[in-house]
């Protein structure tokens, strides 16, 4: 008895999937302790960052594209203005924050119901509106969303032109979680400790550190609630759906539901990689929230996986880094300096989505675990 | 009155240009059902060398010409290398693709070209044709309307008198049976891809040609979300749907938004966005378009 | 005896993974009638498509003695294969006069003109309506001009799915009396996909009977009209 509990609680398959968790999690405590205080690193002339600022900013589109691969990776609906509830979140949390003096973690709690009940409004004529016409309203109404936070009726509540400031409010780290200790004892390892810089942490990279952990805690949590409910009946239900809705429907999906549903989440999660953009950036303005957002949020969903989850980490660094290394980058060999001073992140973006969907169409993620299955074929399916 | 007359004038000089853009758009969608995110850009890209034609020296309608085919030419090669390979019917990665051709060559563009306004050339005769107390018609007006017309007629030509264009047609109405009737498919839709770019062309050139505008890269983001609306409300595969569309969104625009008093003018864009909305929701085949003839 | 115009031999079809023809063989020679008969499903269109070049296949299919497997439907159409489709044979949108002209869209002769004529002589119908678009047909009208059609171009081989599909029996004896005259008067050759069997049989020369991707039976029509599976199957005797 004892014998059968204790095998199936550690099966080998558990103890390894516990083991690259707690693998992950180290990694990335690793390398924001090693990240804080770094600001640039140089190839030849040309200078990258690569502060935790980047890796907020990769979150922040981590959580808006794992809305994408809800509902369009899952539920197979194409909605393309996924910077429509980027914005929304964004705007409503700095409002919060700027006039109302909330936390931010408290403006959540607006946030998410909010752009999950905007989602789902604007998602009711998608019952009728399908494919196509779908991609086309809903990038309207991402091309539309700077005018509307533009307009004078609003000033109040978005500052207009100018966009909301939010930088009064600060991050402060619980006094309770051992920074100083952990970044000093960092330092003594041998060898690599100089990668965790020198002394204790000052108030700043502590913010920012606690801003990073913060952060990564909730794109886990938003992880783990989608992948339950990709595997919950809803999910099966939206899955269905993607595959073939008129089966879907026969075999008795409640496909207004399951649609709306599959909207609502994805907008949710929206607004919360919007809020956390704006906790990061310190301001919410219209053109941060074009319809180029929308595009490239497409991207980071199409690179990484259509479909995946961890696509949507991929994608997610792929937007915060990409653009902002390409214009980083002032000068290659051969190339005219002319060439580098333009949109060279667009450029690069738009050919990684081309070149992807021709040949790699499940994204970096399929061509991996393709890839894995190939290295690994036979073991693989013996194991299972 | 005065107003409401210049008002009326200015919705048709937008109209047409949108309307363009929407033939374009109505095109390809007629043959493939496939909406052409980048429809803008190569519009631009077009009105971009049709301006490096005449800075180096070319006159102006011989640049506009040369500048139609060689988008056109473009367009066909893009529709060969990019789309030919997917499922018409699978329409997801063919989104993907027509946003990222729209990525790129609004990159291109931009890095060709640079982000400044520059000014464009005049394609018609300044001034004004008639003024009656402050209501003034520019001879660009007419002339932009003008040419929309013309394109609609040379196109309707082409689509109807011509074989290529029959093809076209059958393929559009019947893809089965076009295939079985020996037509080939590919060249014939690449056919209506270039048809589209050239007259996307067109549609920018006189957009920027406009004496209150100047051309720079990011200027068809804008006209491509009128451009789309007209053509859902023209129903997406009627050619003259697709003029009545454009005045009618041009209309929206400049009449209704200024005269409603609710209605800010920086939400003409949002107003089109809702006519889009209204239109698909309602009418998904839109106002004016056919009903898809079904007898299995 | 002299080389077939159509031999299919081995004949493999497949949708994805699903195969719906198991090996295939059949002849149509010069100026024959023949009739495939075959319950829903049994795989008839499939058969007729794989002879146009529309579905994946293995095999043989030859016409006049030259393999026609690497072809793609266009270049098929051009050895002088006509296919008039299953239920939507016209081009909805497209007037009637333009249907015809799509039907000799590989043609460059003069004669497309004089075609029409002939085609308006033998339906007057579609005279009448040579303006109106197809979509507008009634469904016998329909299945007339996809006959047409397919006409146009000059076939050597005309094949048709199922054409009394969804007409009355009345009008489907007159179209199949239409097809006995023009197969007597031009010589075209012919082969029909039926369900309907008696009519078929009646002016078959020779009939297949297709079950679930096999043929299981074959012989002179006359024969088949008295064997007792086929009454029971298909003549409701
Ligand atoms: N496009 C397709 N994809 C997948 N399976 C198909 C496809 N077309 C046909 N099939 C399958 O192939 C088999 C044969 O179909 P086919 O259309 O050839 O039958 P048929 O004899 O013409 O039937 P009917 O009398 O109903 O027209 C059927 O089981 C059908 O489900
Ligand atoms: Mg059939």
């Amino acid at each position: 008895m004892l014998q059968k509990l204790y095998s199936s609680r550690f099966t080998p398959e558990r103890n390894y999937q516990i083991a690259k968790w707690t693998f992950f999690v180290i990694a990335l405590l690793l390398i924001a302790f090693a990240y804080v205080d770094v600001g640039t690193i140089s190839i030849g002339s040309n200078n990258y960052n690569l502060s935790l600022i980047r890796l907020n900013k990769a979150i922040a589109y981590t959580i808006a594209i794992l809305g994408l691969q809800v509902v369009i990776g899952y539920t197979g609906q194409i909605a393309l203005g996924q910077s429509f509830f980027f914005g929304t979140g964004a705007y409503i949390s700095a409002w919060l924050i700027a006039d109302h003096s909330w936390p931010f973690l408290l403006t959540l709690l607006i946030v998410i119901p909010s752009c999950f009940l905007i989602g789902m409004i604007l998602g009711l004529p998608a019952l009728r509106i399908r494919g196509l016409y779908l991609a086309l309203l809903t990038f309207g109404l991402a091309a539309v969303f700077p005018s509307i936070v533009k307009l004078d009726k609003l000033y109040g509540y978005t500052g207009g032109a100018g966009g909301k400031l939010t930088s009064n409010y600060k991050f402060i780290a619980p006094s309770w979680l051992p920074f100083d200790e952990v970044a000093q004892a960092l330092q003594k390892i041998p060898l690599l400790g100089d990668f965790f810089g020198d002394g204790p942490l000052s108030t700043r990279e502590e913010s920012r550190l606690w801003k990073f952990i913060l952060f990564s805690l909730l794109a886990g949590l938003c992880f783990w609630l989608v992948h339950n409910l990709i595997r919950s009946r809803p999910g099966r239900a939206m899955r269905a759906i993607r595959d073939n809705e008129t089966s879907a429907a026969v075999s008795g999906v409640n496909l207004a539901l399951t649609k709306t549903l599959s909207f609502g989440v994805a907008s949710a999660l929206g607004g919360i990689g919007g809020a956390i953009y704006v906790a990061e950036i310190g301001i919410a303005s219209p053109d941060d929230f074009s319809s180029l957002v929308a595009i490239y949020l497409i991207v980071g969903l199409v690179v990484g996986g259509v479909g995946t989850l961890p696509g949507a980490v991929i994608g997610g660094l792929i937007y915060a880094l990409v653009p902002d290394w390409a214009s980083s980058t002032q000068s290659i060999a051969f190339v005219p300096e002319r060439w580098l001073q333009g949109p060279t992140g667009s450029l690069i973006l738009g050919v990684l989505l081309i070149v992807l969907t021709l040949f790699l169409p499940g994204g970096i993620v399929m061509g991996w675990r393709k890839f894995k299955t190939k290295l690994l074929g036979k073991e693989l399916s013996t194991a299972r | 009155m005065d107003l409401f007359l210049q008002r009326v004038f200015d919705a048709i000089t937008n109209g047409s240009t949108y309307a363009l853009i929407a033939v374009a758009m109505v095109l390809i969608f007629k043959a493939t059902t496939l909406i052409n995110f980048a429809q803008g850009e190569q519009a631009i890209l077009g009105a971009f060398a049709v301006l490096q034609l005449w800075y180096w020296g070319i006159p102006m309608w011989g640049a506009v010409i040369i500048g139609m085919l060689f988008s056109a030419v473009l367009a066909a090669g893009l529709e060969r290398v990019f789309i030919r390979k997917f499922d018409p019917a699978d329409h997801l990665p063919l989104v993907i693709i027509t946003l990222g051709l729209f990525l790129v060559i609004n990159a291109i563009a931009a890095i060709v070209w640079r982000f400044d306004p520059q000014s464009f050339p005049q394609l018609f005769p300044s001034g004004n044709a008639f003024t009656y107390n402050n209501v003034r018609l520019t001879w660009y007006s007419i002339f932009a309307f003008g040419s929309c017309v013309l394109v609609l007629v040379v196109f309707q030509t082409l689509l109807t008198k011509t074989k290529i264009g029959l093809a076209f047609r059958a393929v559009s109405s019947n893809l089965e049976s076009s295939r079985l009737s020996g037509i080939k498919i590919g060249p014939t839709l690449q056919f209506g891809w270039a048809l589209a770019a050239a007259a996307g062309t067109l549609g920018a050139s006189i957009y920027a040609a406009n004496p209150v505008l100047q051309i720079e890269p990011s200027m068809m983001l804008r006209a491509l979300i009128f451009s789309v609306s007209a053509a859902a409300l023209g129903g997406l595969d009627s050619l003259w749907g697709a003029l009545i569309g454009g005045l009618t969104i041009g209309f929206v625009q400049s009449v209704v938004v200024q005269y409603i008093p609710f209605i800010p003018n920086e939400m003409s864009l949002s107003a089109a966005v809702v006519v889009l909305l209204i239109v698909l929701t309602l009418r998904p085949s839109g106002v004016l378009g056919t009903k898809a003839v079904e007898r299995v | 005896m002299t080389t077939p115009l159509l031999r299919v031999e081995r004949l493999e079809a497949r949708y994805g993974p699903v195969r719906v023809l198991h090996g295939i063989a059949l002849n149509v020679y010069e100026k024959e009638i023949v009739v495939v008969l075959g319950a829903n499903g049994a795989g008839k269109t499939t058969v007729l498509r794989s002879i146009s070049g529309m579905v994946e296949t293995s095999g043989l299919i030859e016409i006049g003695g030259e393999s026609i497997k690497k072809l793609n439907p266009s270049e098929i159409v051009r050895r002088g294969v006509a296919h008039v489709p299953q239920g939507r044979g016209t081009f909805p949108e497209l007037t009637v006069e333009e249907n015809l002209k799509v039907g000799a869209f590989i043609r460059n002769d003069k004669d497309i003109n004089n075609d029409i004529e002939t085609c308006y002589e033998s339906y007057p119908v579609l005279y009448e309506r040579k303006t109106q678009a197809a979509g507008s047909l009634s469904g016998g009208e329909q299945q007339m001009l996809a006959v047409s059609r397919a006409l146009m171009s000059r076939p050597k081989l005309l094949l048709m799915d199922e054409p009394s599909l969804g007409l009355a029996p009345q009008i489907v004896e007159d179209l199949f009396a239409r097809f006995v005259t023009m197969n007597q008067n031009q010589g075209t050759t012919m082969l029909i996909v039926e369900q309907n069997a008696q009519l078929a049989l009646d002016i078959a020369g020779r009939a297949y009977v297709l079950e679930s991707g096999e043929i299981t039976l074959e012989g002179q029509a006359e024969e088949l009209a008295k064997d007792d599976a086929i009454r029971r199957a298909y003549l409701g005797a």
